[in-house]
């Protein structure tokens, strides 16, 4: 197996302005989002990042896709290093979260020649990478509609097509499913195990257990910025039910230390 | 290099194609102004234009009929000739503030004229009645005319020297350039950033505060282009804005000035291409300073908030052309922005010999500028803790 993604013990911690104290109601103003966080995603595999709200995750993910860097420990995508090669990483990822907006004034048409010349992709590329996730998606039809006018389902569908259109080596989503329905979130899973058997390297964060349990190869359960166990699905029972149980009792075991 | 242009193309369609932005960016500026100026030129006119003058003379003598009506002096009052007879009337009528002036002449004034011989002209108006008082005023400088006219005559001087009273030779053109060198500067300066503080922000802590900022920094595009095609965009964007506003102050000009005063002809080509030159280099300037201050600020309105004081600051720079004889002569004074090219377009204007000296500097000061803030720009793209603060 040839190691993609290598997490090395990373901690991120966010300094809370005064008004977010407020909100979270602590006291200190430093708030450890991740803590010592370490694991390998594998290339042709679906990596699953589990946990609650809160838990890191999406702070996880943003460290690996270069947005944010952590303050110790470093990140090794596709060869780049997150600290000493950012733009190499770049290069590397297709990142989806719920921060990455796309404006609302243009078309998904134009979004995605923009953002793939950005990218370097050349015109015939950009043409026949187009036609074939527009497809995929069903954003043909709104191709020429205005994204600030787009349901929610099909803005993220449009946004998961233009992190992909240049063809990244290694796939980066942050809850892919949220605010979805569910006949658009299986267009979804069913195509990040497609690309998975194209030999991608995919890392998913959820706090929800079904997705994990029917497209992820491993599971990381992550709480408190910590991540307490990496498993197969079949080591961790592979039904959705063993994975709760196990969840939970880890839930419950790590708030006893705390 | 392709990627700025890749950037400057969609900053550009951002507000070309959308029509109400396109409107209240590009046309709205200059027809507000147009019609503000047209309104304060039209009424400064009917403030500075008194109403034609009711004026009754008695004995009116050719020589100061030829005065009052020179066909330069577009003379609309309303000028009778009475008899000595109707005196008391037409005075009753001033007094009731119903007429202007009266004006009696001896008879046979003019061909009475020898040595030695002294006319008294009676004058009657009202005091109480600033419309009399004007008009008064007015003959009474045609009666001086007149008078002096009149001793020459008696010298055997035909010659009468009408235009040489009270008329010192002046140099209209640099009179012309005087006037503009007072009004423009400060009017360049606001449509330069009051276009640039419409877009700007939108653009960058609009951009960072809706999430589409975060989208173009996981691509792999360096920072810096980046922020060169934002601020090339955003320059470019902003001096048609400036320039819309021209046209409607231009176009105002004849409403502001009366229809024959030329301001533009006074002007050469060699002018022009300088104004525009220091616009170019100052819009970048004005751009950068609102780019990193739109970067720096956590949301659109925090930005507003920011960018405001700075705006004052600028006006009151602008303001600074109002006062002092002309450009400023010490040259280290060309590397202040904004200040610099308040001072230089003074020099444009008043067609000072030093101009180019004070546009090198001012270029390469404001060039030096754009440079700085556009390197702060990148540090700031660059920075977590600002493009990413919650
Ligand atoms: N920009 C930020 N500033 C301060 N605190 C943050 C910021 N982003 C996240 N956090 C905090 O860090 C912790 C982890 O957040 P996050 O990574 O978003 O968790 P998850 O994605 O698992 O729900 C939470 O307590 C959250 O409040
Ligand atoms: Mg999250």
């Amino acid at each position: 197996m040839e190691a993609q993604v290598i997490i090395k013990d990373i901690t991120k911690t966010y300094i809370l302005s005064k008004k977010q104290q407020k909100i979270e109601r602590v006291k200190d103003k430093r708030k450890v989002a991740v803590n010592g966080l370490s694991f390998t995603a594998y290339k042709g595999e679906i990596y699953g990042l589990l946990g609650p709200n809160g838990a890191g995750k999406t702070t996880a993910l943003r460290c690996i896709s270069t947005l944010i860097k952590p303050d110790s420990g470093d990140i090794i995508v596709n060869g780049h290093s997150v600290i000493t090669d950012p733009e190499g990483v770049r290069q590397s990822i297709g990142f989806l979260t719920s921060d990455l907006q796309l404006e609302a004034f243009f078309t998904p048409n134009y979004l995605f020649d923009y953002f793939a010349r950005l990218r370097g992709v050349t015109e015939d590329i950009i043409k026949e990478r187009k036609k074939q996730l527009f497809e995929k998606f069903g954003i043909d039809r709104f191709a020429e509609v205005k994204v600030g006018e787009l349901s929610t389902g099909m803005r993220q569908k449009v946004q998961i097509a233009i992190s992909l259109l240049h063809d990244p080596a290694v796939i980066v989503f942050d809850e892919p499913t949220n605010g979805l329905d569910v006949l658009t979130a299986k267009v979804v899973t069913d195509y990040l195990t497609e690309l998975k058997n194209e030999g991608k390297t995919i890392i998913i964060s959820t706090h929800i257990f079904s997705v994990v349990e029917k497209i992820c190869d491993r599971v990381g359960i992550i709480i408190n910025g910590k991540l307490l166990l990496t498993e197969t699905i079949d080591e961790a029972g592979g039904t959705e039910a063993n994975l709760e149980n196990q969840f939970f009792e880890l839930v419950a075991s790590e708030s006893e230390e705390a | 290099m392709k990627n700025v242009l890749t950037i400057f193309k969609k900053e550009w369609d951002r507000v070309i194609k959308d029509k109400r932005l396109l409107f209240s960016v590009m046309i709205l500026p200059g027809l507000m102004i147009f019609i503000i100026y047209s309104f304060m030129g039209t009424a400064m006119t009917s403030l500075s234009a008194p109403d034609p003058g009711n004026i009754a003379i008695v004995n009116p003598t050719e020589g100061f009929t030829s005065i009052y009506a020179l066909p330069d002096n577009e003379n609309i009052d309303n000028i009778i000739t009475i008899a000595a007879s109707e005196i008391p009337t037409y005075m009753t009528l001033v007094d009731q503030g119903e007429w202007d002036l009266i004006i009696v002449f001896p008879a046979n004034i003019e061909s009475n004229l020898v040595d030695g011989y002294q006319a008294t002209a009676d004058i009657y108006y009202n005091g109480n009645e600033s419309q009399s008082q004007t008009i008064y005023q007015v003959y009474r400088g045609y009666l001086d005319i007149y008078g002096k006219a009149l001793s020459y005559q008696l010298y055997e001087d035909t010659t009468v020297l009408l235009y040489n009273v009270g008329t010192q030779p002046i140099d209209e053109k640099k009179l012309m350039g005087t006037i503009m060198a007072t009004l423009l500067p400060m009017l360049v300066v606001m449509f330069l950033f009051s276009g640039a503080m419409a877009i700007g922000p939108e653009s960058i802590a609009g951009e960072k505060e809706r999430g589409t900022m975060a989208t173009l920094l996981v691509t792999p595009v360096k920072r810096s282009q980046i922020a060169m095609g934002k601020v090339a965009s955003l320059g470019v964007l902003s001096l048609l804005s400036a320039i819309s506003s021209f046209i409607g102050i231009i176009t105002s000009f004849p409403k502001l000035f009366g229809e024959d005063i030329d301001f533009l002809s006074i002007y050469g080509i060699g002018e022009y291409a300088m104004i525009l030159g220091l616009l170019f280099s100052t819009v970048f300037v004005i751009v950068g300073v609102i780019s990193v201050v739109s970067a720096y600020a956590k949301n659109l309105k925090e930005a507003g908030t920011l960018i405001t004081p700075i705006y004052l600051l600028t006006i009151i720079i602008g303001i600074s052309s109002i006062f002092g004889e002309g450009a400023n002569a010490s040259w280290w004074f060309y590397l202040i922005p904004i200040y610099n090219t308040v001072q230089s377009l003074i020099a444009v204007l008043t067609f000072d010999p030093n101009i180019t000296m004070y546009m090198m500097i001012t270029v390469m000061a404001n060039l030096v500028f754009t440079a700085l803030l556009i390197v702060l720009l990148n540090r700031m793209f660059n920075s977590e803790k600002i493009m990413f603060s919650k």
